[in-house]
C-alpha cells in the first residue's frame, strides 16, 4: 500500500533530484508487492502532475521538471521485469501509442502504453515527437486494433489534429483514443469532428474499456 | 533612475547574481574580483588566482596581453569547473586603465540545443530499455515453452526406449548364441543406438530442469575423492575399450565440501567421459583433485589433440559444432559439458578449459569449500 508518508518522501526526493532514493522507495514497494497500477496512478503519475503544477506556477524551474520526469522515465525499468513477465497477450490485440509531432513529454503515453500491456494488450510505444509519416508507416506495417494519441501540452494540438485527419485519411475504419494533460482544462471538443475518435480523460476509464 | 544609480544596480547583479563570469584582473591575469558565478563555477574563490590558470589551454594559445588588446571581439575561451568538465565561455576584454575586466557568457543556443539532445536521448534510451524488457520477456516465455515441450518429449520418449534397451539385453544375453551372426550384429546395433538414445533423452531432461530452473540441489557434507570413486566405476570399463589409463592423483586430506553428490557425479562422469572420447586408443587420462584455502580444484586432462582457445568457450554451447572430433567414432549427445557447467555453478563454482593445440586439453572446474 502507497501511503500518504510513503508518497509525500518519493515527491520531496524527487524535487531534489534524488534518484537513488526515488529508487529505493520504488523497489521497496515492488518488494511489498504493491500492484504496479497502485504504482503507475499513486506514485508516477500523482507525483508527476504535482511537479507540473508546481512548474506551472513557477515554484520549480523547467530543468527541475525535466530531471523529474527523467527520473521516473527511469524508475519505469524498474517495473519492466514484473510488468512484462505478467503479461501473456491473452487478449491477442495490438495498439500503437504515439506522441504528437513536437510533442516533448512522452511519459503520460508511455505508461498508457504500459497500461495496456498490463491487460493483456501488445503495445507498441513510439516515443516523443514522432514524424507523422513515421506513425503512418508504422500503423501501415503493425496493423494495430486501436491507436492512442498523447498530447501534453495544448499549444501542440494543432500536430493531434494533422495526425489524426492523416489517420482518419489513411485508415478510415482504426479506432482512435486521445488522452493526455493538454485537455484538463477542456478542449475535446474539437475530437468530434473526426469519426472513431474519443477522449479518454483517466487511466482507470481507460482500463474500464480496454480489460476483457 | 539616475544613470549612476543604474550603473550601480547592474553592476551589483553582475556581481552577485547574473549568470555571467566576471573577474577585475591586474595586467598580469591575477585575479582582483571576481563574480558570484565566477567562483561558483569554479568552485572556488578566485581572488589572487591567475585567470590563465583556470584555462583549459591545450596549445598555449593564450596570451593575456593580445586579449586584453582584441577588445572589440569575442574569445572562446574553456574554464575548467568544479564538476571537472571544462565548460566553454565567450569572453570581452575591457581595459580600465591599470586592470581590465573580462566578462564571459555562456552560449544559450548552444546549451538549448544541448538539453533538448539530452532529452531526447533519454527518452530514446528509456523506450530502447522499454522495448529490450518486453522481448526479453517474450524470449524467456518462449524458452519456457520450449523447455516445456522438450521435457515432455523427453519423458514421454524415455519409457518406451527404455523397453527396447531391455528388450534388446534380454535377446542378446538370451539368444545371442543361436541365432545367425547377422542378426546378433542387428540386435548390437538396437542395443547401442537405444542406449545412445536414452543418453539423449537423459540429458534433455536434464537440461529441460536446468533451464526451468526445477534444479533443486541436496547439499550434504561430501569428499569429492568419494564422488570421483564413484564415477570411476563407470569410466574405467569405457576406458578399457580404447586401453586408456586412468591416472589419478589427489591430495591427502582435502576437506569436505557441501555439495549434492549425484549432481556432483554426473559432472564428474561427463568430464572423465569426454577426456577418454578425446584421448586415442593406447591413450592417458589423467585425473586429480587439489585445493587452496578457498576451493576444492577438480580437473581431466586428456592426451588428445586439444581445443583451439576460441573454441574453448564455444564447448559448453549445446549441440555446438567444433573442430573437436572423437578419436573412436564415439557418439555424444553435446550436452555433457553444459550439464556439467551448470551443475558446477549451481554449487557456486566455476568450469573452465585449458589447453593448447596438440598438447591435450584439460577441463577444470573448483566448488568452495563450505561445510554449512
Amino acid at each position: 500500500m502507497i501511503t500518504e508518508q510513503i508518497y509525500q518522501d518519493y515527491l520531496n526526493f524527487l524535487l531534489a533530484g534524488k534518484r537513488v532514493e526515488c529508487g529505493r522507495i520504488v523497489r521497496h514497494l515492488l518488494e511489498q508487492d504493491v500492484p504496479i497500477k497502485a504504482l503507475y496512478t499513486e506514485l508516477f503519475q500523482k507525483s508527476l502532475y504535482a511537479v507540473g503544477e508546481l512548474w506551472e506556477h513557477n515554484r520549480i524551474s523547467v530543468a527541475r521538471e525535466h530531471l523529474a520526469t527523467s527520473i521516473t522515465e527511469g524508475l519505469l525499468h524498474l517495473v519492466y521485469p514484473r510488468l512484462f513477465e505478467k503479461v501473456h497477450y491473452e487478449q491477442g490485440k495490438k495498439v500503437v501509442i504515439s506522441c504528437a509531432a513536437n510533442e516533448f513529454h512522452q511519459i503520460g503515453g508511455k505508461m498508457v502504453a504500459d497500461l495496456f500491456e498490463l491487460n493483456g494488450w501488445d503495445a507498441r510505444f513510439l516515443g516523443a515527437n514522432t514524424p507523422l509519416d513515421h506513425m503512418l508507416e508504422f500503423i501501415q506495417e503493425e496493423k494495430p486494433d486501436l491507436v492512442g494519441l498523447s498530447l501534453s501540452v495544448y499549444f501542440n494540438l494543432a500536430s493531434l489534429k494533422a495526425g489524426i485527419e492523416a489517420i482518419r485519411s489513411s485508415f478510415a475504419n482504426l479506432d482512435v483514443f486521445v488522452g493526455g494533460q493538454a485537455f484538463r482544462w477542456g478542449g475535446t471538443d474539437v475530437l468530434k469532428h473526426y469519426p472513431k475518435t474519443r477522449y479518454i480523460p483517466t487511466l482507470d476509464q481507460l482500463e474500464s474499456e480496454i480489460s476483457g | 533612475m539616475e544613470d549612476g544609480r543604474q550603473d550601480a544596480v547592474l553592476a551589483d547583479y553582475i556581481r552577485h547574481t547574473a549568470p555571467v563570469f566576471y573577474v577585475q584582473l591586474a595586467p598580469d591575469g591575477r585575479i582582483m574580483e571576481a563574480s558570484k558565478y565566477a567562483e561558483s563555477l569554479v568552485g572556488r574563490p578566485l581572488s589572487s588566482e591567475y585567470f590563465q590558470d583556470l584555462l583549459v589551454d591545450f596549445h598555449s594559445a593564450v596570451h593575456l596581453p593580445s586579449l586584453f588588446q582584441e577588445t572589440s571581439q569575442e574569445h572562446m575561451l574553456h574554464i575548467q569547473t568544479r564538476s571537472g568538465l571544462p565548460q566553454s565561455l565567450f569572453f570581452h576584454f575591457q581595459s580600465l586603465g591599470q586592470t581590465f575586466l573580462a566578462l564571459g557568457r555562456l552560449d544559450a543556443e548552444e546549451l538549448e540545443g544541448m538539453r533538448r539532445e539530452v532529452v531526447s536521448l533519454n527518452q530514446e534510451l528509456s523506450n530502447a530499455t522499454r522495448r529490450l524488457h518486453k522481448q526479453k520477456a517474450q524470449l524467456e516465455r518462449l524458452n519456457a515453452e520450449k523447455n516445456h515441450f522438450l521435457g515432455m518429449a523427453a519423458h514421454d520418449l524415455r519409457k518406451p526406449i527404455g523397453l527396447v534397451l531391455t528388450y534388446a539385453e534380454l535377446l542378446l544375453e538370451e539368444c545371442a548364441g543361436s541365432m545367425p551372426s547377422e542378426h546378433t550384429g542387428f540386435l548390437q546395433t538396437i542395443h547401442a543406438s537405444s542406449a545412445f538414445m536414452k543418453r539423449i533423452v537423459d540429458d534433455f531432461l536434464d537440461v529441460s530442469a536446468i533451464e526451468a530452473g526445477k534444479f533443486d540441489l541436496d547439499l550434504q557434507p561430501a569428499f569429492v575423492v568419494d564422488v570421483l570413486e564413484q564415477s570411476l566405476t563407470l569410466n574405467r570399463l569405457q576406458a578399457q575399450q580404447k586401453n586408456i589409463e586412468l591416472q589419478v592423483q589427489c591430495e591427502d586430506k582435502l576437506p569436505r565440501v557441501m555439495m549434492d553428490a549425484s549432481k556432483i557425479e554426473q559432472a564428474i562422469t561427463n568430464l572423465i567421459s569426454n577426456a577418454v572420447e578425446h584421448s586415442p586408443t593406447d591413450g592417458r587420462v589423467g585425473v586429480s583433485i587439489s585445493c587452496d584455502e578457498q576451493f576444492i580444484i577438480f580437473s581431466v586432462r586428456d592426451s588428445g589433440p586439444g581445443i583451439v582457445v576460441q573454441e574453448q568457450e564455444r564447448m559448453f554451447n549445446p549441440f555446438e559444432k567444433t573442430s573437436v572430433k572423437k578419436t573412436g567414432g564415439e557418439k555424444s549427445t553435446g550436452l555433457g559439458l553444459l550439464i556439467a557447467r551448470k551443475i558446477v555453478e549451481a554449487h557456486g563454482g566455476r568450469i573452465w578449459i585449458d589447453s593448447q593445440t596438440g598438447e591435450g586439453a584439460c577441463v577444470a572446474f573448483s566448488l568452495p569449500i563450505k561445510t554449512e
